[in-house]
């Protein structure tokens, strides 16, 4: 199908599932890809508003690491996180993502600590790593920086 | 209307954003996005004072520049450059052309129309005089870049029922709301402490006229108003019907409706009209540079690693025109432009703390995406010509081309831009879509503001930073503390090496940046090669 025809086929689902985005409903649309597409933006442009890990990782860590966590590589790289060593730290990984890494950029004011550990957990647990210990948010709390954005529910 | 009764303070605050004060400016400037250009004319080298060979890294606009005005100073210069082209991230998509990004994808281009879509740098400030300066130096023409366009939307998707707003009357109707509040508080007295007897008079006289205020110093349709904020019905010739000028929209709604927020994208001084854009696409200014040095740039060279010592620098780098076999150049000045993003994957002979501010600085996320439609509907039918809409669905901003008004056949469309340093999350999202995904999504969102997408869509192409194996990311994500702890150190010349590009800049992801950075990493060079 070409664009507008996909288009058609879906455009009230679409255009209900930008603007009034909840999980549920963008489950509610997972047959409709165009919806399924516009519900990765998040319903507020400055924090995530996405609450599972594999949500959380689709709308962000997705876009270097890629689809399967295989990561890419050219001129410059970006690692894989399916059998990475550095994978076996949660305390590293839940870092990485508050506070960045060389060019990776952080994300301490855009996720609460539940997401930071909801997608550190993902990120250890799926993508083809089998880690057992889960992170819990009190314990990314203590990772954020003195000023890294707000830890708490919004 | 029932006017609120505000403070004082948010008053002058209000008439501060309408007016346009420090305010906006200041956030900017704490970003590093509208600094004054320190350039002034061409730079001066000495020159060596023995044969001398400097080696360029990068062959974007900073190493070219470099290149051009070492050698004109007599020094032998070389540059290694990874890609098979040019340009770095000064570069213009065209029909026909096609890329493959990180992660496998291919990105197409099928423009039929000679439209053109620049994924980087696509517009200029006049106060970014080097830019400019090499412009007239190199020969590249330049056109009106049209940024503020009264007749573009503002849109909000959960405001007026979704329909969108021109720039002209939003601006319009804020002013006469805030000059209306303004004037009825001068006239009841309540500004007094702060506005002397004969201010008072000529304040209230400007703003009668400054927001076509009635004598009951309201601010109400009529045809004053038409003449400022236009027409339902404009006028006639001969027996048409008789004008009749728009109806304002109450402060409320404006308020609350976000479109306010919307117009400060035209409010800082990077962004002050006029603008302009090189003729036909962003990359005549890096073709222009190549013109000049092309002889000395060898492509396809993986640099793999930095080394040096007293007497000069060994870069060692992989040939993809060799098979990739491993091979070394040596000089005796090195000047690094490689994006910090790769360069901190790069083993670097050079000072801990200049590793440091390597491996320090994040690189910001930034993505568009370009549509190609059978007609120019945006002029056609809205009597949009050139400049941009903004909106509150995430695709950000419709730009319109500022060339061919009017001509008939397709045109393009940069439909969809936003970077995350401007505070929003979206383009994270973005960068997570296939090629394909990011055209459904800019198409499905796009169609709320320009309905006419659904019959005139030809096709797409898009461009995301964090895809580019060379750049990892857009430029440099500087903050204050960033920049208190690293900037000198990524900058000061370290033995045989120096870095240089928009990232050792506080113009950060302007061409401006790049270019001072490289005059200046040259000119302390030639100052140290001649250093007794």
């Amino acid at each position: 199908m070409t664009t507008p025809q996909l288009y058609a086929c879906f455009l009230f689902i679409a255009t209900v599932a930008y603007g009034a985005t909840s999980e549920a409903q963008a489950q509610e649309a997972s047959d409709d890809p165009i919806a399924e597409l516009l519900a990765r933006f998040s319903e507020d442009e400055e924090l995530f508003t996405q609450t599972s890990g594999e949500a959380l990782y689709r709308t962000t860590c997705q876009a270097c690491h890629m689809e399967a966590g295989e990561g890419a590589a050219g001129a410059g790289a970006y690692p894989p996180l399916a059998g990475n060593p550095k994978m076996n730290s949660k305390h590293f990984v839940a870092g990485v993502i508050l506070n960045g890494y060389q060019g990776m950029p952080h994300f301490a004011d855009e996720m609460d600590d539940a997401q930071v550990a909801a997608v550190t957990n993902y990120v250890r647990m799926e993508l083809g790593n089998a880690y057992q210990d889960a992170i819990t948010a009190d314990q990314v709390a203590k990772l954020r920086p003195p000023d890294g954005g707000d830890s708490t529910d919004r | 209307m029932t006017p609120f009764t505000p403070t004082r303070r948010q008053l002058l605050t209000m008439i501060g954003q309408v007016a346009g004060t420090a305010a906006m400016y200041q956030a900017m400037t704490s970003l590093g996005f509208a600094q004054e250009s320190g350039y002034t004319q061409p730079v001066a080298l000495q020159g060596p004072r023995a044969q001398r060979r400097v080696l360029i890294l990068g062959a974007g606009v900073a190493g070219m520049a470099a290149a051009y005005e070492l050698r004109q100073a007599g020094y032998e210069v070389k540059i290694l450059e990874y890609q098979n082209r040019h340009g770095g991230r000064c570069l213009t998509i065209r029909g026909g052309d096609r890329f493959t990004e990180m992660g496998g994808h291919e990105i197409t281009c099928d423009f039929e129309s000679d439209g053109y879509f620049n994924p980087g740098p696509w517009r200029l400030p006049v106060h970014h005089r080097a830019v400019f300066d090499y412009c007239r130096r190199l020969g590249v023409p330049l056109q009106p870049f049209i940024i503020k366009n009264n007749k573009a939307f503002l849109h909000s998707s959960k405001a007026f029922g979704g329909r969108p707003q021109r720039v002209g009357h939003v601006e319009k109707d804020m002013r006469g709301h805030v000059a209306e509040l303004l004037a009825k508080s001068l006239d009841q007295r309540q500004l007094d402490d702060t506005v002397t007897h004969e201010d008072r008079e000529k304040l209230l006289e400007g703003l009668k006229e400054w927001g076509v205020l009635n004598n009951d110093l309201q601010y109400r349709s009529s045809d004053d108003l038409g003449g400022v904020r236009g027409w339902d019905i404009h006028p006639p010739g001969g027996l048409m019907p008789g004008k009749r000028p728009s109806e304002p929209v109450d402060l409320s709604p404006l308020l609350q409706s976000g479109l306010w927020d919307q117009l400060f994208n035209f409010n800082s001084y990077t962004f002050e009209p006029p603008m302009f854009e090189p003729v036909g696409g962003m990359d005549a200014i890096s073709d222009a540079f190549a013109r000049e040095v092309e002889d000395v740039i060898q492509l396809g060279a993986r640099v793999t690693r930095i080394a040096q010592d007293e007497g000069g620098v060994t870069v060692t780098y992989e040939d993809a025109n060799r098979g990739g076999s491993v091979q070394e150049e040596t000089a005796d000045w090195c000047i690094c432009t490689i994006p910090l993003s790769v360069l901190a994957q790069i083993e670097v002979q050079c000072s801990d703390r200049m590793q440091k501010a390597i491996a320090a600085v994040p690189y910001a996320s930034a993505f568009k995406v370009a549509l190609e439609f059978r007609r120019r509907f945006w002029e056609q039918d809205d009597w949009i010509m050139g400049g941009i809409s903004y909106t509150d669905l995430p695709l950000v901003q419709i730009a319109y081309p500022n060339y061919g008004f009017m001509t008939d056949g397709p045109a393009v469309l940069q439909a969809a831009y936003d970077t995350s340093t401007a505070g929003r999350n979206f383009t994270y999202s973005w960068s997570t879509m296939t090629p394909q995904e990011r055209i459904d999504a800019a198409f499905a969102l796009g169609r709320q503001i320009h309905p006419q997408y659904d019959a005139e869509f030809m096709s797409g192409t898009s461009w995301v930073w964090h895809r580019v194996d060379w750049s990892l990311g857009c430029y440099g994500q500087w903050t204050d503390d960033l920049r208190d702890q690293h900037y000198r150190d990524l900058c000061e010349i370290d033995n045989r090496l120096v870095l240089a590009g928009e990232h050792c800049s506080e113009i950060p992801a302007w061409l401006e940046g790049s270019l001072l950075s490289s005059l200046d990493a040259i000119s302390r060079l030639d100052q140290r090669e001649n250093a007794a």
